[in-house]
């Protein structure tokens, strides 16, 4: 293993940094505050091939690893317009049905989620059963072909921008009578299908749902992959999720750092620039040190995912999630600090990524359920669960 | 049809250049590298016309083993081969040695039709490199461009000066150069990224080019830089307080610096 990025890597982080400094905070900002959408540039990163880095080549991707995806989203964040898209499109569904899906499944979804011209939503969350896939309701069973889908599910990202959603439902063992998590395609105008936004406080041009399915006939082929291999084919999605929320998490921090040192740089209240100061200084420092740090930890869980170890992968990613969610927030909160008035002010650009930037703390999995994980896992404490 | 364009690679724009003490040449250490963006117009410029008419695009460089850097980016753009003429002799070659070195290169390669270049570097800025090198090859030059035509015969541009806009044609081969309103260049797609590596570049010495050691470089320079100094720190501007009269003071001051 080499700590230094291969040189296609490294191009690609530079050309996606480009395209995202094009775009920039203050068209992310814009598309948040007027209802729009991140749309012109999730096609235009689409067309260049960045959102599908990590699909089969054979299916319009790039043959490259969740390594790849994840430079690009940390890139378009460390620019200001991260797309949250990606973290659900290419990374969790789109793995999971190039890994698990039918020749057929993959022929119908691959080309699009790669070019960017489809985009699937991922839905797993539900309103009494958190982010726990044992205790999900949303259950489908069989009528003759079909499958037949009822269930609510909540804090679904882009379902306005997507052209379906994968769906984490249950399906009843045909022997034992007990439920099993299986995942399911639902096309955004599937009859039954219905949904609605959730207002949030969370300055972003991605928008969160609640779904309601009701009675949702789907075909036969709707369900990806194996019926009984529902728990690991999720979990195969999960990792790339947590990877790619590292990047995000991580890409926000860069950006907050950027704006915060640009300013105390030039910023000078007596004789000297603010950013001499180590009440500024010494904060900064440490956050540019606690981001390398996350930085590294998921580029190590993206270098276990690609290299086929699902389950070093797993306490790696949790690992940077966290660390990448925790200096995402206290970036942010630096940074507000440091610009003082102005880190408050609409114009600075700072204090309108406070509530997005401490997100990543909560989603997609939160941090005491990465401290559970850990505990349980890497420590073996007992369960309080 | 067969296009070259010529690329160099350039001290980031955005960071601290500097001139070495020793011999005034460019401290290539001291800044980021980049391909320099003029150049990624020309590259734009070039596969749109091939996109239309077919053919080849091969870029050719001067610079250090490190411009390899800025070859493989006009190769992830879509450029399909390159040329870098390398070699430790063309330390310090002003223009008129770049120009013969690069005319050199041209030389090497088969029916060449035309050949994009940047007006200008970002940080020779002495503009005079395209002329020079269609002059060494006997080629029409059609400088300045800011919009440009081919059908594979003959070349037609729009020439932006000082003076105006002239529309200047000429047939092929011939020597173009663009100006930053020709394009937008593409950024390089990942599979473009991914098929940079694989495309032929050719390194060439500059005995491969024909020319020999001792017409190139800092001691046969017909230019020399006798000294160089850092520009002057910038000077606070005038602040001007708007209390009515502001519109009327801003026309006064452009017209006082003849910008108006």
């Amino acid at each position: 293993m080499s700590f230094r990025e291969s040189e296609e890597r490294q191009a690609l982080r530079t050309a996606a940094a480009e395209l995202g400094r094009r775009y920039g905070y203050e068209y992310y900002v814009q598309q948040a505050r007027s209802g729009g959408h991140t749309t012109e540039l999730w096609q235009e990163a689409g067309k260049l091939g960045y959102l599908g880095v990590n699909l089969p080549e054979e299916y319009g991707g790039g043959g490259a690893g969740i390594g790849e995806l994840s430079t690009v989203l940390e890139e378009l964040g460390a620019a200001g317009c991260p797309l949250l898209m990606m973290v659900v499109s290419p990374a969790i569904c789109g793995t999971v049905i190039a890994r698990f899906g039918t020749d057929e499944q993959k022929q119908r979804w691959l080309p699009g989620l790669a070019d960017g011209s489809l985009t699937m939503a991922f839905a797993i969350t539900e309103p009494d059963a958190g982010s726990n896939a044992h205790k999900l309701t949303t259950t489908a069973r069989r009528d003759g072909d079909d499958w037949v889908l009822s269930g609510r599910k909540v804090f679904i990202s882009g379902i306005d921008v997507a052209d379906a959603v994968m769906v984490v439902g249950r399906t009843e063992d045909a022997r034992t009578g007990k439920l099993k998590p299986a995942l399911f395609v639902v096309p955004t105008e599937a009859p039954g299908f219905e949904w609605q936004g959730i207002d949030m406080e969370l300055v972003s041009p991605d928008r969160q749902f609640s779904l309601f399915f009701d009675e949702v006939r789907l075909p036969a082929d709707a369900l990806v992959g194996s019926e009984d291999a529902g728990l690991l084919q999720l979990f195969a999605g999960l990792n790339p999720e947590r990877i790619m929320a590292s990047a995000m998490a991580t890409g926000t921090a860069r950006h907050a750092l950027d704006k915060a040192v640009a300013y105390v740089k030039e910023r000078s209240v007596w004789s000297t620039p603010i950013g001499a100061h180590q009440g500024l200084s010494h904060p900064l420092a440490q956050i540019k040190i606690e981001l390398e740090l996350a930085r590294l930890m998921t580029q190590k869980a993206a270098f276990l995912y690609d290299s086929g170890d699902d389950t070093g992968a797993g306490e790696a990613a949790n690992m940077a999630k966290y660390a990448a969610a925790e200096v995402s927030t206290r970036a942010v909160d630096q940074a507000v600090q440091s610009l003082g008035g102005n880190g408050l002010t609409t114009e600075y650009g700072v204090a309108s990524m406070v509530a997005a930037a401490r997100l990543a703390r909560v989603a997609p999995v939160s941090r005491e359920m990465i401290l559970n994980f850990v505990a349980q896992n890497a420590l073996g404490l007992p369960k309080s669960y | 049809m067969n296009i070259v364009v010529l690329v160099k690679q350039v001290p980031d724009t955005w960071s601290e250049r500097k001139l070495s003490d020793a011999d005034h040449t460019l401290d290539r250490a001291s800044a980021d590298a980049v391909l320099d963006e003029i150049n990624e117009r020309a590259v734009e410029e070039a596969l749109l016309a091939k996109e239309a008419q077919g053919g080849e695009v091969t870029v050719v460089c001067m610079g250090p083993e490190r411009a390899n850097e800025a070859i493989r980016k006009a190769l992830s753009m879509g450029a399909d081969s390159a040329v870098h003429v390398s070699d430790e002799a063309l330390h310090g070659s002003d223009a008129v040695q770049t120009a013969r070195t690069l005319a050199a290169a041209i030389g090497t390669l088969e029916s060449v039709d035309l050949v994009i270049a940047g007006n200008e570097s970002t940080d020779g800025r002495a503009g005079a490199v395209p002329a020079m090198v269609a002059e060494l090859l006997g080629w029409p030059q059609l400088t300045y461009a800011r919009k440009l035509d081919t059908d594979g015969q003959s070349v037609s541009i729009e020439r932006e000066s000082d003076a105006g806009v002239a529309t200047v044609e000429a047939n092929l081969p011939a020597l173009v150069s663009v100006t930053e309103k020709i394009n937008e260049p593409r950024y390089p797609s990942f599979k473009g990224i991914m098929a940079a590596k694989k495309k032929p570049v050719s390194t060439l010495s500059v005995a491969d080019v024909g020319l020999s050691a001792d017409e190139v470089g800092l001691g046969s320079a017909p230019t020399q830089v006798v000294s160089s100094a850092p520009a002057p720190p910038k000077e606070a501007g005038v602040k001007v307080t708007d209390e009515g009269e502001g519109g009327v003071q801003i026309v006064e001051f452009l017209s006082g610096q003849k910008l108006v």
